[in-house]
């Protein structure tokens, strides 16, 4: 009988040994080494151990019975030293084990971030009993908290644990959204929500600096010095194979044990790996369905046979009780097209990606009843062309009729709740409609309230309207937004406050978004919505900005950028021109230019360039002057009374003092401002978004005009006697016009679309109204006035200005 | 397994019994009686108006009740329950939806021995308070109980409150250290079946069987869900846990049980929507006298099945 040693005693060599003895419970004398005091037992059940929802006892796989059945020499929790392949032996603590097949089975070892402070007792990784047995030991402690390093599988299956153990828990994950690897931003987020429903704080885009404490962990500091304190660090940030012992023995080794898909080492034929310790062509494997495989494959192998482990697309599960989530294949591949599927009252996402009319990856969250099915159509390249208009509905409704929504709302009973919001229910709407001849879904909201506050169900309200009136009722034509949802951006900006949304994964789920991650169109209208309706909350997502914004200076024909720094009110000095002269010339910038808005304008800055520009620039006292914004851009004003002999007021002084007020808020278009000192008007303020006239009585603000592909004069909003009153009524209004205006749209046609006198009425005839867009401006500010020049130049966003590789100009030829 | 004491005396529960609506009265419906037979008799002569009685008032109020003490209580059959040594009382409404489908009640016997623990959980204020339980000797752990409360995600009755499915819970006592696990560990008690409670309107409720060693509410438990975002539109249900005194762990990650509807009990369950009693019939599974198996609504569908063997 030939003598097989396996090292280490984990579930891929679980699974060999099943495997073998099913096939030939003869061939090998089999003995088994293993660090860990214990058999094998499912390891990918440890997080309901952790958890309390199930025993050790319960995933226990081989226990001493079965490997005493099988004739195994069970050497656990003996270390193994060395690996002699010339006498072909193993080395053990307690002495060697000679072999003719030896398997190295030594799995992975948990990646630790090489942080101060990581080997304080209260640090722990995640990967066997011994692990969790800690974590619920320290679970123990009343009221302990504890930090989870890592959003990934493992990280969020120890965070759901600890947290019904009763610890109070905060999961820190590096990048953007949870579980990046298997799933997109949109279930991302609905993961991330149910987290927190469940009491676990969730922190993305956070990067550990530090672990705090003197004898014990502490607490967990993050690069922005954000401090979370820690009675418990759990660090679940991934793995690596554990590969020492091939290492010393000579083996070759890539990232993982090199091996041939026979499972075979390369340099020693009677030397094997299986499992996580492995590398094959670049691949490593850290889930379990692959391990079972390759099991399979070197169980036939040793026994002489010739088969070939392939790998194959992988689908992943959350053990977390009561969340639902299932991802396969690939979802990023280019050229993809895909198929989404919402349902925000049931928190259901699901995504389909298609190549070439077969599927290649779907996401699940919520539903995942057909994930089975998907991932089969994935793994067989099934053309799915001829289904395709259903298959995101799932097997059941294969070949059957397709859905009729009308037919659905028809069937419900007259007591079906069709509002939520105001509970109005399908028999009170039809008889409103009926008994009082509605043809408008305005005049069904006033007269049942249905669909009049969240509107949630206007969609459903529309169909009931429809199937009553029949065609009597034409919905009201709604420009949506764009392709990726019906809505419009009026009905968008008004469910982001109704439902309180505070992210763009958040609007897209909630609002049934039909794209996964949104449209170059969708996405800078949501990020303005959200900055302005949620100054204080909302983070700015700069992937969601035009280019101009995200390097916050103007893209030209040639790829290089022009610069334009703020001076306020147009007014400058010798100081500040000698350091934009000097900056001329240190960059070797090829134009300089005035500008229409009283600006001067450094054109053909290469990109790289661009923090440095600023650096100087900032030193001299320059913050950027928003050129490139759909935002405050200039106050023009003329010289006032100051120096002009037809000056009324101190017509520069108020530009100014605008200008200082104002820059830095975002708004839906862009806004320029003017101020001229009389009506003689050399500001040119009568066709500007908004501009003021001063006359020998005060002010007279204008808005809503247009000098640029329309030609438009101001109309004319009021006159106040005051500098004060002049600044408040400009503020309310640019306020107004923030929250009210779509995405692109500018000042003169959001006037026009609502009409002048509503924003007279709003502006001038309801000065509580006024006082609160005035605040609520001043509140914004708060978190908008930050010069974008000096963030960058400290290091914010350093990847935007990146020199591309320089190309010889032979070798791009 | 700690659920799975075969050594058993007397089951913490005496009698377990299903009331169903019909017209404006709650009528029985089935049950085990045990050997209480002159309980069960009299039970059958009985119904229920809204608000009467036990089960009526878990109809009227739209809520789970714990009744602690029958004498001088609305309670209607107070002579019979004396005679048959029982003193306590839970009654489960069974709400699809609006709609009240079914009121189970279950009844103990008082004694100095019996230890285990039924809870009622309801939300307050963002936090699961007990609203009331029944503890049976294990009086340290009432105390402990009510002086307890539950944030969302925390324990037992907060992690089925946060994931809104039932949870069974193992080692309650020893490997559990949560806050009332002390006390538990000294009560006995080792598995925790929590349960959601739906009823009409925005209340949380979390019903709990704590199962001691010596006095066990089950020595199987079996979870099952139904639900369409799980298993589609086939009408079956999928066993997502479980653990029995004579199997061991029910449960199979790679390939769990499947049934369909009025397959078994459990289907029987699935099937009417309503609660399913058994005792002393062969269709239980093997090595067990009695079951019973409890519908879970979300909405008007059945979106999982308890179910608990003794």
């Amino acid at each position: 009988m030939q003598k097989l040693v396996i090292i280490g005693a984990g579930m891929a060599s679980g699974r060999l040994l099943e495997h073998l003895f099913e096939l030939d419970p003869d061939a090998f004398d089999v003995t088994l080494f293993n660090a860990e005091p214990r058999g094998n037992y499912n390891r990918i059940m440890l997080s309901p151990v952790l958890s309390g929802e199930k025993s050790y006892e319960e995933i226990i796989t081989h226990d001493e019975d079965w490997y005493a059945r099988n004739n195994v020499a069970c050497r656990f929790g003996e270390h193994v030293t060395k690996i002699d392949r010339e006498r072909k032996v193993v080395v053990g603590e307690n002495g060697e084990v000679p072999y003719d097949k030896l398997v190295i089975a030594t799995g992975s070892a948990p990646f630790i971030i090489p942080v101060e402070g990581r080997n304080l007792p209260g640090v722990v990784t995640y990967r066997d009993l011994d692990d969790t047995n800690a974590m619920i030991e320290a679970s123990g402690k009343p009221g302990a908290k504890a930090v989870v390093i890592g959003g990934g599988l493992l990280g969020l299956e120890a965070a759901a644990g600890l947290r019904l153990r009763g610890m109070d828990v905060s999961v820190i994950h590096l990048s953007g959204h949870l579980m990046e690897r298997q799933l997109d931003e949109a279930a991302g987020y609905l993961l991330k929500r149910d987290l927190e429903r469940r009491g676990i704080k969730v922190h993305c885009n956070s990067s550990t600096a530090a672990i705090l404490g003197d004898d014990r962990v502490e607490g967990v500091l993050l690069e922005d010095d954000t401090a979370f304190q820690a009675d418990l660090v759990v660090m679940a940030v991934g793995i690596r194979p554990e590969t020492r012992l091939a290492v010393d023995a000579g083996l070759e080794v890539a990232r993982g044990v090199s091996i041939t898909p026979q499972m075979q080492t390369l340099n020693d034929p009677d030397v094997y790996a299986v499992g996580e310790c492995v590398d094959l062509d670049g691949m490593l494997f850290g889930l379990v369905a692959p391990l079972y495989d390759q099991a399979k494959v070197l169980a036939e192998n040793l026994l002489g046979g010739e088969a070939t482990f392939v790998p194959k697309d992988l689908a992943t599960k959350l053990k977390v009780t009561g969340i639902d989530l299932y991802s396969a294949g690939d979802f990023s591949a280019e050229d993809r097209e895909e198929i989404v599927l919402r349902d925000a009252a049931a928190a259901v996402y699901k995504r389909l990606v298609l190549k070439d009319n077969r599927l290649i990856g779907a996401v699940m969250y919520g539903d995942t009843a057909d994930g089975a099915w998907f991932f089969d159509l994935v793994k067989n390249g099934a053309d799915i062309s001829e289904m395709r208009e259903t298959l995101i509905f799932g097997q059941a409704y294969q070949g059957g009729t397709p859905l009729d929504p009308m037919a659905a709302v028809a069937a419900l009973p007259d007591d079906a709740e069709i509002c939520g919001c105001n509970g109005v229910c399908k028999g009170k709407i039809v008889n409103a409609i009926t008994e009082k001849g509605l043809t408008g879904l305005d005049d069904v909201r006033a007269h049942t309230k249905a669909s009049a506050s969240c509107g949630a169900c206007t969609g459903l309200v529309e169909q009931l309207m429809s199937l009553t009136l029949g065609d009597a009722f034409s919905p009201a034509a709604v420009q949506p937004m764009c392709g990726c949802t019906d809505l419009g951006h009026d009905d968008v900006r008004r469910l982001i406050l109704a439902k309180e949304l505070k992210s763009i994964d958040a609007v897209m789920q909630e609002l049934e978004w039909k794209t996964s991650c949104g449209c170059a169109k969708c996405r800078p209208a949501l990020n303005y919505y959200l900055v302005c309706d949620w100054p204080d909350e909302y983070a700015d997502d700069y992937q969601s900005r035009f280019i101009n914004e995200r390097v916050h200076a103007n893209v030209q024909k040639d790829g290089t950028y022009s610069v334009v720094p703020r001076m306020w009110g147009g007014v400058t000095s010798s100081k500040e021109l000698r350091a934009i002269a000097d900056v001329v010339d240190k960059f070797n910038i090829p134009t300089v230019k005035c500008t229409g808005g009283q600006r001067i304008d450094m054109l053909g800055i290469r990109k790289e360039d661009l923090p440095a520009v600023w650096a100087d620039l900032g030193e001299a006292g320059f913050v950027s002057g928003h050129a490139y914004a759909k935002g405050l851009r200039t106050v023009k004003t003329c010289v006032g009374n100051d120096w002009c002999r037809f000056g009324t007021q101190d017509s520069t002084g108020l530009g100014i003092r605008l200008e200082k007020f104002m820059w830095g808020s975002w708004t839906p278009a862009k806004v320029k401002l003017a101020v001229s000192g009389c009506p003689r008007n050399c500001a040119e303020a009568t066709c500007k978004d908004v501009g003021v006239i001063c006359v020998d009585s005060g002010f007279e603000i204008h808005f809503a005009g247009a000098a640029g592909l329309e030609i438009k004069g101001t109309e004319v909003l009021c006159q106040v006697r005051t500098e004060d009153e002049a600044l408040e009524y400009i503020v309310a209004l640019t306020q107004m016009y923030r929250e009210q205006a779509r995405y692109l749209e500018r000042i003169y046609k959001w006037a026009k679309r609502i009409g002048y006198d509503e924003v007279r009425r709003q502006i001038v005839d309801d000065p509580e109204r006024r006082r609160h867009f005035f605040d609520r401006f001043v509140f914004s500010q708060k978190f908008a006035q930050v010069d974008p020049w000096s963030e960058r130049v400290s290091g914010k966003d350093k990847h935007e200005f990146r020199p591309m590789a320089i190309v010889p100009k032979e070798a791009a030829e | 397994m700690d659920a799975a004491v075969l050594d058993t005396t007397r089951t913490f529960v005496e009698v377990t019994e299903i009331w169903i609506p019909d017209g404006d009265r709650l009528v029985q419906a089935g049950g085990n009686y045990g050997s209480h037979g002159e309980f069960e008799a009299i039970s059958g002569m009985e119904s229920f108006a809204k608000g009467e009685g036990l089960p009526g008032k878990a109809w009227l109020e739209e809520r789970p009740v714990v009744l602690k003490e029958f004498d001088g209580s609305y309670f209607k059959r107070t002579e019979a329950a004396r005679a048959a040594g029982l003193t306590s009382a839970v009654a489960i409404p069974v709400f699809a939806d609006t709609t009240l489908k079914a009121v189970l009640v279950l009844l103990c016997a008082d004694d100095d021995v019996r230890t285990g623990a039924i809870e009622v959980w309801a939300e307050k204020d963002g936090l699961l308070m007990l609203e009331d339980g029944y503890y049976g000797a294990a009086k340290h752990f009432e105390w402990v109980s009510q002086h307890t409360h539950f944030p969302r995600g925390q324990g037992l009755p907060g992690g089925v409150w946060a994931a809104n499915t039932p949870m069974l819970m193992r080692d309650l006592g020893s490997g559990y250290k949560f806050i009332r696990a002390d006390s538990a560990g000294r009560a006995g008690l080792t598995t925790g079946l929590g349960m959601p409670v739906p009823v009409p309107g925005n209340r949380a409720y979390v019903l709990t069987l704590l199962s001691a060693r010596g006095t066990p509410i089950a020595r199987r438990f079996e979870l099952w869900d139904a639900r369409t975002a799980k298993v589609g539109t086939s009408g079956q249900a999928v066993l997502i846990d479980g653990i029995c005194a004579h199997e061991g762990p029910l449960w199979n990650e790679d390939n769990p049980r499947r049934i369909g509807a009025w397959q078994g009990l459990v289907g029987k369950a699935l099937g009417s929507g309503l609660p399913a009693v058994e005792h002393g019939r062969p269709s239980i599974v093997h090595g067990y006298d009695t079951m019973v198996a409890l519908p879970i609504y979300q909405g008007d569908a059945v979106a999982h099945v308890v179910a608990w063997y003794c």
